[in-house]
């Protein structure tokens, strides 16, 4: 089946796969949101295994799947190569799979529940074979993230067709320019050229020639390339968490023998993690989704992106930033140096706000300067998935505040005003653009009913803005996250309302599902994974 | 850079500026102590919390409205918070409670009433029932 797997067919694969997250993530949040409005339709441990699970169900099976299918398509795509290799890919979806099946698996089935947050030693308090399991399946998927970055690294530095460059000269080049330093060696280069015509005669040194004969990678790959760093570090990290899980629970489980968990010291263990964590919340998250916009506003108004030197810049400054901002999660624990908290937990995540502010403005002035612009659905999606994150991203900057975050700190601001806003309407929002970009590309035709795009749109915005809002207004009568309240009902009427705008949400999922099978009929769909018929392969 | 980029510039650096200036000073209360100053409590209260509840000092927790305490926090199990909530449910403040760390904050209470205190990070499927109702007395 490998053999003929196309580049076209192995994107719609992991675009279905991860439509199927999707759902799946959405059904466990109804349950939630159902429990929340004190229907005990859960027992409190199954409830807090599934909000164990709901983040890796969502961020890993929903949204990372569906970046990685998009970006198999587009890099090799924009860089007019083939992808290192489809198998891999295929191997990359189904580890992903697996790895997100069985932590969901552990709370499904043996009600593991530290979540995602894992704040040692709080894992090591579940049964033993509930934390292996989970550390198994956080292992496969980082495992297949790391997959993933070898593959697309191996597509951009592999020697294309109409590569010009020499091959000494071509890993080095490509490499400067794939972490965005092509821009900075571009800036030294012609300061030292100015220097050098200022005191002496003109010079053609070889650096100057050497960057001019340069392939120029397009910004969306920098930044797919960028984003490729944090993604290897936050692997690296969640990966080293799951084996500290095993090396805890498999003693246990197999002779009987209980560690001491507090031998590793919490704070530090917060620390890494958090490291680690965040380059996928404050790094991976922003840089593609900025890397994206950077691709579909050229696409969508067949102009050149606006200032685009100016973002290879904010590509790089975004990587300085998403390495020191992890404290903005220990601005609540005291015993974290206060210097840390301030710098590295307030003032660099600001840093953020200039990235994402510039990466925004680029894409929004592309759009101004090529007025009229038609409202493609895909341009709709966009111009959606950036209201998402100026909404998500400035309740992100107050609750990452030193003085503020004492009244924030795990309240239902964060996951309502920040998280699900970030995701559902931001994140969501701009894979859906891209879903509505790729599948004329890889199909030949794009989803059959306007009517049920725009419904699709329309009820995706209202009901994830109102869903957020909805959770987010329920900090001002100090609802916490994380916290059933049972018996108490001065936060229902919130929870209600989190629960309509989140039936609409749903529905807005449904329209898209009936758009998709209708255009493209559920056998196609399967036909994707398992042969149907004789000459299907 | 165009102008309009270096326009756009300016205006993210002033909403910065403007913005972490603000809520550094005094307009936020507790940055007067908190951030500003460090004044001697008149009193102080260790707490202990684990999987059953807070443990708190033997006579209760009891402070004059006005005057700066200091709460000490500690674990020796898993990670807490230590939240104080007003009589109608919103939070005055929170801190973590690391296991194996002295957590503390100093606070001014402004007005005089009952508070409680639940521990606002989850740490098993217990975490709901970790709440002691009015457990601080607050005295003009």
């Amino acid at each position: 089946m490998a053999t003929s797997m196309t580049p076209e067919k192995l994107t719609l694969r992991y675009s279905v796969v991860s439509t199927v997250f999707l759902a799946l993530a959405g059904i466990e949040g109804l349950l939630m949101r159902t429990q929340l409005l004190n229907i005990p339709i859960l027992e409190p441990d199954h409830y807090y295994a599934m909000l164990t699970a709901h983040p890796i169900v969502g961020i890993y099976g929903w949204a990372y799947i569906a970046v990685m299918g998009a970006f198999y398509y587009l890099v090799p795509k924009l860089l007019d190569k083939q992808l290192y290799s489809i198998k891999l890919a295929n191997v990359n979806m189904w580890t992903m799979v697996a790895g997100v099946l069985t932590a969901w698996a552990s709370g499904f089935l043996f009600r593991f529940g530290a979540l995602y947050t894992l704040y040692w030693p709080l894992p090591a308090t579940f049964p033993p074979h509930s934390v292996a399991t989970f550390a198994i399946g956080l292992f496969l998927v980082e495992l297949s993230v790391l997959l993933f970055i070898f593959n697309i690294t191996a597509t951009v530095l592999k020697k294309g067709e109409k590569h010009l460059l020499p091959p000494s000269k071509a890993l080095v080049s490509l490499l400067a320019a794939s972490f965005g330093l092509g821009g900075v060696a571009k800036h030294l280069g012609s300061i030292l050229a100015r220097a050098t015509v200022a005191s002496s005669a003109p010079s053609t040194g070889e650096a100057g020639a050497a960057s001019n004969d340069d392939p120029p990678l397009p910004v969306f790959v920098v930044a797919v390339m960028r984003g490729g760093i944090d993604a290897v570090i936050n692997a690296l990290v969640l990966a080293g968490a799951s084996v500290l899980m095993l090396v805890f629970s498999l003693p246990a489980l197999l002779a009987g023998i209980t560690l001491n968990p507090l031998l590793v010291d919490p704070l530090v263990y917060k620390n890494v993690f958090w490291w680690g964590l965040d380059m996928i919340a404050d790094g991976d998250v922003l840089i593609w989704v900025a890397g994206t916009l950077y691709l579909l506003a050229p696409l969508l108004t067949g102009r050149k992106l606006y200032a685009e030197n100016v973002v290879r810049y904010v590509i790089l400054a975004d990587l300085v930033i998403s390495m020191g901002v992890w404290s903005h999660h220990l601005l609540s624990d005291t015993p974290q140096p206060d210097l840390m908290r301030l710098v590295s937990g307030q003032f660099v995540t600001w840093g953020e706000f200039f990235t994402m502010g510039l990466s925004f403005f680029a894409a929004l002035m592309t759009l101004w300067l090529a007025r009229p612009v038609k409202l493609t659905m895909p341009m709709k999606f966009m111009l959606g998935g950036i209201f998402g994150f100026m909404l998500g991203g400035f309740s992100g900057l107050l609750q990452a505040n030193v003085a503020l975050n004492i009244v924030m700190h795990n309240t239902q601001w964060v996951p309502g005003f920040h998280i699900h806003q970030m995701i559902l309407t931001g994140l969501g929002n701009v894979l859906f653009a891209v879903v509505y970009a790729l599948l004329p590309m890889l199909t030949g035709t794009g989803l059959k009913s306007e009517r049920l795009s725009n419904l699709h749109f329309w009820l995706w915005l209202i009901g994830s803005v109102g869903m957020a809002f909805s959770m987010g207004l329920s900090w001002t009568p100090g609802m916490l996250r994380r916290t059933l309240y049972p018996g108490t009902d001065i936060y229902l009427p919130y929870m209600a309302s989190a629960m309509g705008f989140g039936i609409i949400l749903a529905l807005g999922y449904l329209a898209f599902l009936l758009n998709l099978i209708k255009t493209y009929g559920l056998k196609t769909l399967i036909g994707l994974f398992v042969p149907l018929g004789k000459t299907a392969s | 850079m165009e102008k309009e980029e270096r326009r756009w510039l300016l205006i993210l650096v002033a909403v910065a500026l403007v913005f972490n200036t603000v809520t550094l000073s005094p307009l936020v209360p507790w940055q007067t102590w908190l951030f500003w100053s460090s004044p001697t409590p008149t009193s102080e209260f260790r707490i202990r919390v684990d999987s059953s509840g807070f443990h708190l000092p033997a006579g209760g927790i009891v402070v004059k409205a006005g005057e700066p305490v200091k709460f000490i926090v500690t674990s020796e199990d898993v990670t807490y918070g230590f939240g104080v909530f007003r009589a109608d449910g919103s939070l005055v403040f929170q801190i973590q409670v690391l296991p194996s760390y002295d957590n503390w904050i100093v606070w001014v209470f402004d007005q005089p009433g009952s508070y409680t205190i639940r521990s606002t990070e989850y740490s098993g499927p217990n975490h709901p029932y970790l709440v002691s109702p009015n457990a601080v007395r607050v005295v003009s």
